[in-house]
């Protein structure tokens, strides 16, 4: 019976933490089905969200469940900056090079936090943070945990909503389906990649800031995420947000569960396993339908 | 290759040889190991990432298997200087694994399969220390005994010839050119004939093999490996950008790239300590925006352009004579 | 026995039916147009010949040999070369290089793929341009390069799709001409187009009709021009009657 609740228990924290992953993968599928970019620097941008959420507590004093909107409001802006003020001018567009750019942008960023904020890993202190829901005798869930699903939920509908419903999200689709048919249909292409661009790395910016709470924070702490964001991507179908939703989720379970039986080291290469079979056997992903 | 030319690269590599007569600290002589190390890689990784086109950023799974086979198989009775070509002959089996799957995906996805074997790798080295010694890492016996610092850097620039000399050897033959035909378009490569999966796997053995001597070479020399430093994206990284920065898919780039990233990084070293991984990043970005083709490649870019304009010129001149 | 024979041949893409139950052959010495309407079938024809497309149903033979499952590869050796309808050159090459890149089919050498590049450049009347970057060469000359490339592979097929689109009358007309020379080299065609008409009746052997995916005429060039069915295919019912 006992064995029965521990499954039960790390499924409910899997799906937990699978909300946030899904978040991340989400913005990622987003910037690869826009613009076909391997945003190599996503969960730098994470770590990023997550120190400016830091920066903006440190400073005001404002919870990070409310700092991480501003936090988010600013990714979006260095994203959007990034795109038109970097990767719009790359002279040669091949993925080699999409792929170095950011590269390069998650090497610069990584190291610049590190000199100013030092490598250092830091923790946050709130009193949320040790409150516990209790369901029934046998599970309980961590506060910061179930804010933060609740928060990743909306945001994630949220953005799902936005690219299907609004314009400018209707234009991204477009581009995504067709890049050169698109200026044809009056669709201003930079712009709406620039936005998509900032949109996607907000995401992860959310993402970071809605981690704050839980996680320690440090420069490298983004790499993890930008791996686990490929895996997610990969299985979902690339391009696909909602299928990088599901594998968040997905992801998020199988980790937790292999923690609970073999051990939190081997949760990682849990992922790349599942991203290496996904490539092998079914390259479309479950949702996808690109030939690859 | 030309004969003025080939004369140019043996006298070099002459002096090169000749560099420890001249400069005799420690601590230089590691530097000047670090700066032909990195080319030898970068030469190799240029074969698969230069010519054939094929973005990898997981070559640190052959540098990997080359340093910990120099470590764990001399446990075994293996001798010193076996070790190491066993240590390429792992290597061209991972290839063979990691090449076998990874080559049947283009674009992103290959670059993306290639970083998870290499880190499925070092996480087991990680996870497995019973085998590898784990996180806390292995003793390495050294190849030589003497004069260590200077044996080493004489073995990187051997290795650095060897890798050149290939190089070179590619870039002429049949071989060569199928690589290339293969990086500009592998649909027009299939339609005149070529093999396209089999040539690639080749030229990722020839790639792996030497990344692995160089991998038993640094193990060798430092004494000490960890999975974090050997098998690490960090150093996928660095032979990637030796190579992009100095010109992929020429035969001097990498060389070109090896001593202007280490210079740039042991000077950045020194004086601003932990910066290095900010210098990697910021060339990567000059790279893409500013150098697309690398130092030599678009130094050779500019030649070529600047050798057809003088050859129209002649010719314009004779239509406005004739026109007149 | 026929140089290449379908039989039943179909392809599908998803719901779309591209190949529909072809059967041709042809023969030795022989060079055949295949025409049609956009979108009719023959580009996925040819790739399903050439190995990029293996067909859903029925066979494909060369040279009696069962191809169906070749790859592209294989199949340009066992002697089908192809050109393609966007040309594809490689780009940081030369023109020489390019063509040398098939020459390297039947041997090892750089240079003696550099002579039997050469040669076939002559005879294409491309030598002036052998040394250039193939980047930014004008589509007349793309055109030729694909053929040579194709021919330095020692193709006893050579499949040309959409040969001669692009160019303008006068081009079409002068690469009409050398490739009516193939034929003196023991070369068989089959060229697809479109509705560069002049080239198939100047050359053509034999004309073959595809309207979406489906073999509906099959003669001599002036034979076919004046089947309804051909006739209704390209212009539609209403012009059927002028040939009654």
């Amino acid at each position: 019976m006992d064995a029965f609740f521990s499954a039960l228990q790390a499924i409910l924290n899997g799906l937990l933490t699978g909300a946030l992953y899904a978040l991340v993968g989400m913005g990622m599928a987003l910037i690869f089905g826009v613009m076909r970019i391997v945003n190599f620097a996503h969960g730098t941008f994470l770590m990023l969200g997550m120190y400016a959420t830091y920066f903006i507590f440190e400073k005001t004093g404002l919870n990070p469940y409310f700092g991480f909107v501003f936090a988010s409001a600013f990714l979006f802006c260095l994203g959007y900056l990034i795109y038109r003020g970097l990767i719009q001018h790359m002279p040669v567009h091949s993925d080699f090079m999409q792929i170095l750019l950011t590269l390069g942008l998650a090497l610069i960023f990584t190291d610049a936090i590190q000199l100013t904020f030092g490598a250092d890993y830091h923790q946050l202190n709130l009193p949320l943070l040790a409150k516990n829901v209790h369901l029934g005798q046998h599970i309980s869930l961590n506060a910061p945990w179930l804010v933060s699903f609740g928060l990743a939920v909306v945001l994630g509908s949220g953005m799902y909503w936005f690219v299907m419903h609004t314009r400018i999200g209707r234009a991204a689709r477009a581009i995504a389906q067709n890049r050169y048919a698109s200026p044809l249909m009056g669709i201003n292409v930079h712009r709406v990649q620039a936005v998509s661009f900032g949109l996607g790395v907000a995401g992860a910016g959310i993402a970071g800031g809605l981690l704050l709470p839980v996680f320690y924070i440090y420069p490298t702490v983004g790499d993890q995420f930008t791996l686990k964001a490929f895996v997610m991507v990969v299985l979902g179908g690339m391009g696909s947000i909602q299928g990088a939703a599901v594998a968040g989720l997905v992801l998020g379970v199988v980790e937790s569960l292999t923690s609970l039986y073999w051990g939190n080291e081997w949760a990682l290469a849990v992922d790349f396993a599942i991203f290496l079979l996904v490539l092998s056997l079914r390259p479309a992903g479950i949702f996808g339908s690109q030939r690859v | 290759m030309t004969r003025s030319k080939s004369w140019i690269a043996a006298g070099s590599f002459a002096v090169c040889l000749l560099i420890p007569l001249v400069v005799r600290t420690d601590y230089n002589l590691q530097v000047l190991f670090r700066v032909f190390l990195f080319a030898a890689l970068g030469l190799a990784w240029n074969l698969v990432g230069g010519y054939a086109g094929q973005l990898s950023l997981g070559h640190a799974a052959y540098f990997g298997a080359g340093a910990y086979a120099m470590a764990l198989l001399p446990h075994f009775g293996v001798s010193l200087w076996l070790a190491p070509v066993l240590g390429i002959i792992l290597a061209v089996a991972f290839a063979a694994l990691i090449g076998g799957v990874s080559f049947r995906l283009r674009g992103p996805y290959f670059a993306l399969a290639t970083i998870a074997f290499a880190e499925v790798l070092r996480l087991l080295a990680k996870n497995l220390p019973s085998v590898t010694g784990g996180d806390v890492g292995i003793q390495v016996p050294s190849l030589f005994a003497h004069a260590i610092n200077r044996s080493f850097y004489l073995a990187a620039v051997v290795l650095t010839a060897i890798a050149f000399g290939v190089t070179v050897w590619v870039s002429r033959s049949k071989f060569g050119y199928y690589l290339m035909a293969i990086r500009e378009d592998e649909d027009t490569a299939l339609s005149v004939g070529i093999n396209t999966a089999r040539t690639k796997l080749e030229a990722l053995f020839l790639s792996a093999g030497i990344t692995a001597m160089g991998g038993a070479l640094y193990g060798s020399l430092f004494l000490f490996i960890v999975p974090d430093q050997v098998l690490s994206l960090d150093i996928s990284n660095e032979i990637a950008i030796v190579a992009m920065l100095g010109g992929a898919g020429t035969a001097l780039g990498p060389i070109l790239g090896s001593i202007v990233l280490e210079s740039a990084s042991e000077t950045f070293k020194n004086v601003f300590h932990e910066a290095h991984l900010l210098i990697y990043g910021l060339l990567l970005v000059v790279v893409v925006i500013f150098l697309p083709e690398g130092i030599v490649g678009t130094v050779n870019t500019w030649l070529a352009r600047r050798r057809s304009a003088l050859a129209a010129a002649p010719k314009q001149r004779a239509q406005r004579n004739s026109a007149s | 026995m026929a140089l290449l024979e379908l039989r039943r041949t179909s392809k599908k893409f998803g719901g779309l039916v591209a190949v529909n139950g072809v059967s041709l052959a042809i023969e030795r010495g022989e060079v055949a147009f295949l025409v049609g309407p956009n979108g009719a079938g023959k580009t996925t024809l040819f790739n399903l010949i050439a190995g990029m497309l293996h067909p859903d149903q029925g066979e494909i033979f060369f040279e009696g040999r069962d191809i169906s499952r070749a790859r592209a590869d294989r199949a340009t050796k066992l002697g089908i070369g192809r050109t393609f309808q966007l040309v594809k050159p490689l780009r940081n090459l030369t023109v020489l290089e390019n063509v040398m890149l098939g020459a390297f089919l039947h041997t090892s050498s750089t240079s003696a793929a550099a002579r039997e590049a050469g040669r076939i450049l002559e005879f294409l009347q491309m030598e002036d341009v052998a040394h250039l970057p193939a980047l930014g060469m004008p589509q007349a000359k793309l055109k030729r390069l694909e053929i040579a490339r194709a021919l330095a592979t020692r193709p006893r097929l050579i499949l040309l799709d959409e040969v001669v689109a692009g160019l303008s009358t006068s081009e079409a007309l002068a690469l009409a001409d050398l490739l009516a020379r193939l034929r003196e080299w023991g070369i068989s065609a089959i060229g697809g187009v479109e509705h560069v008409m002049q080239v198939v009746m100047r050359i053509a052997d034999r004309v073959l009709v595809l309207d979406h995916g489906t073999l509906i005429a099959e003669g001599t060039p002036e034979e076919v021009v004046q089947m309804p069915s051909v006739i209704e295919a390209y212009l539609g019912p209403k012009y059927k009657e002028f040939t009654q």
